[in-house]
């Protein structure tokens, strides 16, 4: 069984005390900047095409089951929800995972409530096409082709159906928002899509959206955290220079 | 003021936690036989009184939840997901067998780590009662299409016999594999639906893949700027580097010393094996740290948006 080892606890502690601080700080009322994000800025555009043309949308959450990058592409359709629900736009959201369609169901219904618009929600546009990769970007495809959908979101964990997904996409001519953290898949995104969100700013989008003190607290957290190991990345460099593999940090830290 | 309500609540989950922590590494041997899945004969009665027992079990529980006021449902919720991620922070950072944590090497080895392949097996159950649901939807969805007639209703008669056949020669050959159905086997037909229809017609989409990949790299490759002429360039050598015809073209160069270095499949290694996965690694570190984060969040219930909106 895998286990931790003493680096890898080091490090995490300091990244969680870096990360719980700064939320705390954040909470307290501290105004934080967070860089302008060209992909997430292009959301409100995306949905205002699709309101212009009077044509849905569509959001897919990729392949994820509950997982943490599901949840978090559930929170950015939960914003695209709301932006359609306002302006009255069709949102389709094909699910792979059949957990997923009660709690997909569930936030769109929520958003249209928010939004006083619960009469226009309609909840077979949350759909389970497959549980099988290719069915279902086959799926995607068809839906995209036939609703001739104005915009297209894909945010959430993709695998090689990435690409059929983006170019069909392309070719019936929607304006294109994608996120990934699967850094194998994002080459075939931002050749295809209008606006690529990659890397760390996949779960920089709530708070980026929300502006919501918590998740803006977090996001600088992140920041800090990651100084942190390139700060560990040049110490542990410079001891192995130093002393080889066998060095006195790698047998202090139990290897 | 809020803070210290949230670390008073933490500490008295903190509190039941090591509670449970001690529990388990006293009692760990009964409870280890008491989590490991029931394996029993169709014909056991006390398999089924099992399976029975369970079911009034979390029904009863959920009625019980649905009937409690909203904040303590919050706070049941909260307690909960801190219990089980707690479960896998101890059993990640707690050393294992023959493991040092600094000076620190457990007799017995983590008291967790046993329990978990039983902790995986309750998230499958959960996951398993929402494919039914998935059904239910994909049926609605398709019987609506096919009684309002709407534009490619045969494809909504294709799903339901595509779903009927593959269920019932799927069941039937898992119950009764020698069993025949016009004059074939059931486990032929199921083949035949599996293994001849569905595999390929999955190859099918899969293949498709090679036509768009010709088609997004034709639009990538247009060179507009200089950071897409880079691109173009580094993309031609590592292709090049990657087939016969390039490494042909300077396979004259010496394979060892500096002149080497100029040798086709050398630069498309060294643009892979160093500049490219430098990039990713610098790309998946903000990503971790990005996954570290909105998990510490929903661990603890900091999270917000979607499902979170509430504050405890």
């Amino acid at each position: 069984m895998e286990h931790a080892n003493t680096l890898q606890l080091l490090l995490t502690l300091a990244c969680v005390a870096a990360i719980l601080g700064t939320i705390a700080t954040a909470r307290k009322g501290r105004q934080l900047y967070v860089r302008r994000i060209p992909g997430l800025q292009a959301i409100d555009q995306a949905v205002g095409r699709a309101t212009e043309m009077g044509r849905p949308l569509l959001f897919s959450v990729g392949l994820g089951g509950i997982d943490v990058d599901t949840l978090q592409a559930l929170s950015v359709a939960q914003y695209v929800g709301r932006l359609a629900a306002r302006y009255g736009t069709r949102m389709i959201v094909p699910v792979v995972e059949p957990v997923l369609l009660p709690v997909a169901q569930e936030l769109t219904r929520d958003a249209w409530k928010a939004e006083g618009r619960e009469d226009a929600y309609r909840p077979e546009d949350v759909r389970f096409l497959s549980g099988e990769q290719f069915a279902y970007a086959a799926g995607v495809i068809g839906l995209m082709s036939r609703e001739q959908v104005a915009s297209t979101f894909f945010f959430g964990y993709f695998y090689g159906e990435a690409l059929l997904l983006a170019e069909s996409g392309l070719e019936v001519g929607a304006v294109q928002v994608a996120g990934t953290p699967a850094t194998t898949q994002v080459p075939f995104f931002l050749v295809s899509c209008d606006y690529t969100v990659i890397g760390d700013e996949f779960y920089a989008a709530s708070a980026y959206l929300t502006r919501e003190p918590t998740l803006l607290g977090s996001l600088i957290g992140q920041d800090i955290s990651k100084a942190l190991l390139v700060a560990a990345i040049l110490v542990g460099t410079l001891f192995a220079i130093w002393q080889g593999k066998e060095n006195l940090l790698a047998r202090l830290l139990g290897g | 003021m809020a803070w210290r309500k949230a670390l008073v609540l933490y500490a008295i989950y903190l509190a039941v936690a090591l509670a449970a922590g001690g529990f388990l590494i006293i009692f760990s041997s009964p409870l280890l036989r008491f989590f490991q899945p029931i394996k029993g004969a169709a014909g056991d009665y006390r398999f089924w009184l099992a399976i029975a027992g369970s079911v009034v079990f979390w029904v009863g529980l959920f009625a019980l939840m649905h009937r409690l006021p909203n904040p303590l449902k919050r706070r049941i919720i909260t307690g909960a997901t801190f219990l089980a991620g707690l479960y896998y922070v101890l059993e990640y950072y707690l050393p294992g067998h023959n493991q040092v944590l600094f000076f620190w090497r457990p007799a017995h080895g983590n008291p967790f780590t046993p329990l978990k392949q039983s902790v995986g097996y309750a998230t499958m159950v959960v996951a398993g009662f929402s494919f039914f649901l998935a059904a239910i939807n994909l049926s609605l969805v398709h019987a609506r299409n096919l009684l309002r007639l709407r534009s490619g209703w045969y494809n909504s008669l294709a799903f339901f016999l595509a779903f009927i056949a593959m269920a019932l020669f799927g069941l039937w050959s898992s119950y009764a594999p020698t069993a025949r159905f016009g004059g074939l086997a059931v486990s032929r037909w199921h083949g035949y639906l599996f293994q001849e229809m569905y595999v390929p017609l999955n190859a099918t989409m899969f293949s498709v893949l090679a036509f768009y990949i010709a088609t997004a790299a034709f639009r990538a490759f247009r060179v507009r700027t200089a950071e897409a002429g880079f691109m173009m360039t580094a993309a031609f050598v590592v292709m090049l580097g990657q087939v016969p015809v390039g490494m042909w073209l300077t396979s004259s160069l010496p394979l060892h010393g500096p002149l080497s270095a100029l040798r086709v499949e050398v630069m498309a290694n060294w643009l892979l094996g160093v500049i490219n996965l430098a990039a990713m690694r610098a790309v998946l570190f903000g990503v971790l740290v990005g996954y570290l984060a909105m998990s510490l969040r929903i661990w603890l219930s900091l999270e917000r948006g979607a499902f979170f909106e509430q504050e405890l």
